[in-house]
């Protein structure tokens, strides 16, 4: 590399002055810097920067995609923010998002931990815990869709039988079909969450515990001092993108429910999915997109607040 | 054998042994219900006339097995076909994710240009806006450009996935400097490290991403639905929902089986790769 | 509404703002109604693609493709191209801006008027008065094709009633008489309960998702007198919160929480409740009266279990059976040459297995050897004597139990037949999915309030237009 003075720098590169002179820009690396980006630029801009954009447009206009778009300046958010429905699928999300992180991100955890001392057929572990990943995502759904049959005879209800419980209803009660979809989801996504703790865990060199045990640490201090400090980075991009996830749920309510019963698994992309997709005359495009940029705007609100946050933490 | 958090005089102490082996043991318990349990019934039900599946989902074999359940969901459903069009979606997919991340990992985590900042920042952004945004305005990028239909509809947007380039930037930030620093000086460029350093020193990132990329080829049905309106290049996700409206169940939950076999095929040669093999945890220490 | 009044702007700002919106949109999809273009390829011919079901048998294929080559042979100036489509309400706008659908291609009725209001199909009624038939099309069905000015902007390919269908096996489990089903709403109670109690299954199920449970709800108000909409010249009323609905609703809340005979699937769609009928886990159920045929195709019914009748309509004037069917219709995409060949196609195609002996013949005896069923009963789209006329050219082929589906046949002509609500139909249906499952899922729900919810939101739907 030409410019050792950059790379000698632990912390962010220090800006250099000036680059005037692409010769020098050139000789600096700066070109080939570019040609790595070029596959993300290129990718990005045509497929996500350019789209969003376009749905920003998109979310002030009017248009059925047939005839030329017409610009109607707040109105696709007036009428979201006054669709009763819209407050419904918002406590709907939330009541899949909470379940699901409380289920879906300190359990990995403990069985990550748990597997990584396994001493024998630690891959049987593993591969058992990653097998619901495998199957796939809807074909998962299809399947559980069958077990959670609300009739004495469905594949769950056969089982509560055999202890004295049930039938329950799982999907067909407004009640217990959210419950039933965060059980399948956490079912499906767990597994993967688990082999990312495993990769960070055996990240955590052995040293560290060896010179906390000759500080005399026991295995809860060696965990609360040792493993999740190392585990920090990757905990806390998990956590945000499990948020972040599921306040995105829509496959499961998509072909488990549809919505329902009476609206109760309506959760915000669906609704979004019903905004633009489900009249077959055309969808409300306008009213989707603006659904859609006021989740994004919320999520990314959210974000920048939990990285500040984690932030202050990291450098206590 | 390498060890972990706890030390082989604390794995000799008899209590800790006990607890770490019952909670283990316990804990395979809950995973062979979970993980197989299933993914075993699924199999079994694949065979079972349907009938027997409704009434007595939990019966095995109450009368019989019906093997012809798999030929005509093999024939009929043309599972071969949508599999190999799962498999070239999912192949395709992981390499365009795979040379993003890596590339503009290295880029942003170790070459760390002025703009890197910026680029990070629009790139993380990306990961606050629900896919669903994109659906409209995607498609009728994909539209325009006549890959309606192809299987490039479907490839080259996967790239454009802000997780697997941040995870990858993470890892590639966390790898030693003095590495670099010592290739920079026997004289490679930026070119060579990236071949013959970085990409060796990244196999377990690599293996994360890979199986990200491949789970994610089953996973999207809303998409590859709307880009792929021929059935002949539809790939199992978006084939079977539609199948189930008109194949009878015993038939459909055979199709369901193959669909679930084959990724678990695989998957069981891959974990011994991957997994077992220790590529996670091995290079990571290298 | 609040929301449908626009935000008042300068009136040069928007230009400016419509002006850029072209500029970053490639949205400039400029194929409205009235300007599609030919595709002609270098031999002069018109290129007209049309629509073939997806998943058709080998048999099928092979018969559509003779068809095909017919046509070109009678029409050398058309080059026909084979495209399969299914309707699917989700992916038709886009497609239809992608340029991805077929020329020529079918839609339900219920979307037929909204299609033509936005002119997201090709107005063809010029074309179409041509036909020598123009004039005979059945009043109450033509109307599905219509614009509110009374041109006729889609082709009637085929129409239906809605009908009660049973499971005649599981009658005689219970100890009915198969040969008589029920004939009035009470009756259908006491069945439904009766199989409920005595073989396990739903005694009686409903559709309920995907816009299907207004539908059937629509269906049974209309069987007991109501209406879900008044039409007042320009105006539309909901007419939800009625005296009919509210019986519709206590009839099903009897049934399913006092009899407990609805079964334990309050989800169903279209196709999942064929499935569990074919499967023999539903006793009776209410759906398109010509629901045979993918009963017996796609979900392996057996045909001794089937039975359909008549559906029971209430003792007043009002009351009727709410109709459907299948539309033809063109792309807003193709031009001139385009459409007069769409309509040649059309006019070939579907309309030929009703008027043309030997196209009726050659239709019936494809679907006959390649196991489809022939002869499950259809409301006529043309008049009575051609609709009787085509089904004695085709007796030869009919391979469906005419026996078990007398109950139904011997009245479908007699009862009164409505049409489906006008004003955005497919919402408010989607508005009383919510009410039926509420009132299916909830023990505790309250029918005034449930009605008086939904009409309200009903009306707002359609005042938002």
């Amino acid at each position: 590399m030409q410019s050792p003075t950059r790379a000698a720098a632990a912390g962010p590169p220090p800006a250099p002055r000036r680059r005037r002179n692409p010769a020098t820009w050139v000789r600096r690396g700066g070109l080939s810097t570019l040609v790595f980006l070029l596959p993300l630029l290129l990718v990005f801009g045509a497929f996500s920067w350019a789209p969003i954009a376009q749905a920003v447009v998109m979310s002030f206009q009017r248009t059925n995609l047939v005839g030329p778009a017409e610009f109607v300046g707040l109105d696709n958010f007036a009428h979201v923010l006054s669709d009763p429905l819209l407050w419904t699928a918002l406590e709907n999300t939330l009541w899949f998002a909470l379940p699901a992180l409380l289920f879906g991100y300190p359990l990995p955890l403990v069985a990550a931990v748990l597997i990584s001392e396994v001493r024998e057929r630690r891959g049987l572990f593993s591969a058992l815990a990653y097998l619901p990943v495998v199957v796939p995502p809807v074909v998962a759904v299809l399947l559980w869709k069958f077990f959670y049959d609300a009739s004495p005879t469905g594949v769950f209800n056969t089982v509560l039988g055999w202890v004295g419980l049930g039938p329950w209803q799982w999907l067909q009660d407004p009640g217990s079909a959210m419950p039933a979809l965060v059980l399948e989801a956490t079912w499906a996504a767990a597994g993967g969450t688990v082999i990312i703790y495993l990769a960070a865990l055996a990240g955590v060199p052995a040293d560290l515990y060896e010179a906390a045990e000759i500080d005399g640490s026991g295995i809860w201090r060696k965990v609360w001092h040792v493993t999740l400090p190392r585990l920090r980075g990757v905990l806390i991009t998990t956590f945000i993108l499990q948020v972040i996830g599921t306040a995105q749920v829509f496959l499961e309510p998509f072909l488990f429910t549809g919505g329902g019963p009476a609206n109760s698994t309506t959760t915000l992309l669906l609704l979004i999915y019903d905004y633009a997709f489900a009249n077959s005359l055309g969808g409300d495009y306008g009213a989707a997109t603006a659904l859609s940029t006021m989740l994004a705007a919320a999520l990314a609100l959210f974000s920048v607040a939990y990285f500040r946050l984690t932030k202050s933490w990291s450098t206590s | 054998m390498s060890r972990g958090l706890i030390s082989p005089s604390e794995w000799a102490t008899p209590t800790t042994r006990r607890v770490l082996r019952g909670a283990q043991a316990l804990l395979l318990g809950g995973l062979l219900l979970a993980g197989l349990g299933p993914v075993l019934w699924l199999a079994k039900a694949a065979v079972t006339p349907t009938q027997d599946t409704l009434r007595t989902p939990l019966s095995v074999f109450p009368n019989g097995l019906d093997l012809a359940n798999l030929a005509t969901a093999w024939t009929r459903v043309e599972i071969d076909e949508h599999f190999s069009n799962t498999v070239a979606l999912a192949a395709g997919s992981w390499l365009v994710q795979l040379v993003v991340a890596t590339t503009a990992g290295y880029a942003l985590a170790v070459l760390r240009p002025r703009y890197g900042g910026l680029v990070t920042g629009v790139v993380l952004g990306t990961l606050f806006v629900p896919s669903i945004v994109l659906l409209v305005p995607l498609y009728l990028t994909v539209v325009d450009t006549g890959m309606i239909n192809t299987f490039w509809a479907v490839w080259l947007p996967s790239g454009a996935g802000a997780f697997n380039v941040v995870l990858v930037q993470r890892f590639f930030a966390g790898l030693p400097r003095e590495v670099f620093e010592a290739a920079r000086v026997d004289g490679a460029g930026p070119f060579r490290i990236f071949w013959s350093v970085v990409l060796p020193l990244s196999r377990p990132i690599i293996g994360v991403v890979s199986v990200f990329a491949v789970v994610a080829g089953w996973k999207d049905f809303l998409w590859p639905l709307l880009v792929l309106p021929d059935p002949a290049v539809q790939p199992l996700s978006v084939r079977l929902p539609a199948l189930q409206r008109y194949v009878e169940l015993d038939v459909f939950l055979a199709a369901l089986a193959i669909s679930t076999v084959i990724p678990v095929a695989l998957f069981l040669v891959f974990q011994r790769l991957f997994l077992r093999g220790g590529a996670l945890e091995g290079a990571v220490k290298g | 509404m609040k929301f449908t009044a626009a935000t008042p702007a300068p009136a040069g700002g928007v230009r400016r703002r419509v002006a850029a919106a072209a500029l970053v949109l490639p949205l400039a999809l400029s194929a409205c109604g009235s300007d599609g273009r030919d595709e002609v390829g270098a031999d002069g011919k018109v290129l007209l693609r049309v629509a073939v079901d997806a998943g058709l048998e080998k048999g099928a294929v092979e018969a559509f493709d003779a068809r095909v080559a017919q046509f070109e042979a009678a029409n050398p100036d058309v080059d026909v191209e084979s495209q399969e489509y299914t309707w699917t309400a989700a992916s038709f706008t886009a497609q239809l801006a992608g340029g991805t659908i077929p020329d020529v291609f079918t839609v339900p009725f219920t979307d037929g008027r909204g299609l033509i209001e936005r002119r997201q199909v090709a107005d063809i009624g010029d074309q179409i008065s041509e036909l020598p038939y123009a004039g005979a099309l059945n009043p109450n069905v033509a109307k599905a094709g219509q614009a509110a000015d009374g041109r006729q902007w889609a082709v009637p390919i085929a129409a239906y009633g809605q009908a009660l269908h049973y499971n005649r096996t599981l009658f005689a489990q219970a100890g009915l008489d198969p040969d008589r089903p029920p004939t009035t709403w009470a009756e259908v109670r006491s069945a439904a309960k009766r199989i409920a109690e005595r073989t396990g299954q739903a005694g009686y199920a409903q559709m309920t998702s995907g816009n299907t449970g207004g539908w059937v709800l629509t269906t049974l108000d209309y069987a007991f007198g109501g209406r879900i909409e008044k039409i007042d010249g320009d105006r539309a009323e909901a007419t939800v919160d009625t005296p009919e609905l509210a019986e519709v609703l206590t009839t099903l809340r009897a049934m399913r929480w006092e009899d407990d005979s609805m079964g334990a699937n309050f989800l169903y769609d279209w196709a999942g409740i064929n499935q569990d009928f074919a499967a023999g886990r539903i006793g009776m159920y209410v759906s398109g009266g010509g629901n045979y045929g993918n009963l017996v195709t796609q979900n392996g019914l057996k045909p001794e279990d089937y039975g359909v009748a008549a559906l029971p309509l209430a003792d007043t004037p009002e009351a009727g059976v709410l109709g459907g069917g299948t539309l033809a219709v063109v792309s807003p995409k193709v031009g001139d040459r385009g459409k007069d060949a769409a309509v040649e196609w059309i006019d070939f195609y579907y309309m030929g297995k009703l008027t043309d002996q030997g196209a009726a013949v050659a239709d019936a005896k494809t679907l006959a050897e390649t196991g489809q069923p022939v002869g499950a009963p259809a409301l006529p789209v043309l008049d009575r004597a051609t609709y009787d006329r085509a089904r004695e050219w085709t007796r030869e082929y009919v391979n469906v139990p005419l026996a078990q589906m007398t109950p139904y046949t011997s009245k479908m002509f007699d009862q009164p037949l409505l049409t489906e609500p006008t004003r955005s139909t497919q919402d408010v249906y989607k508005i009383l999915d919510r009410t039926v499952q509420a009132l299916l899922t909830d023990p505790a729900v309250d029918v005034p309030g449930l009605l008086a919810e939904a009409d309200a939101e009903v009306q707002a739907r359609i005042d938002r237009g």
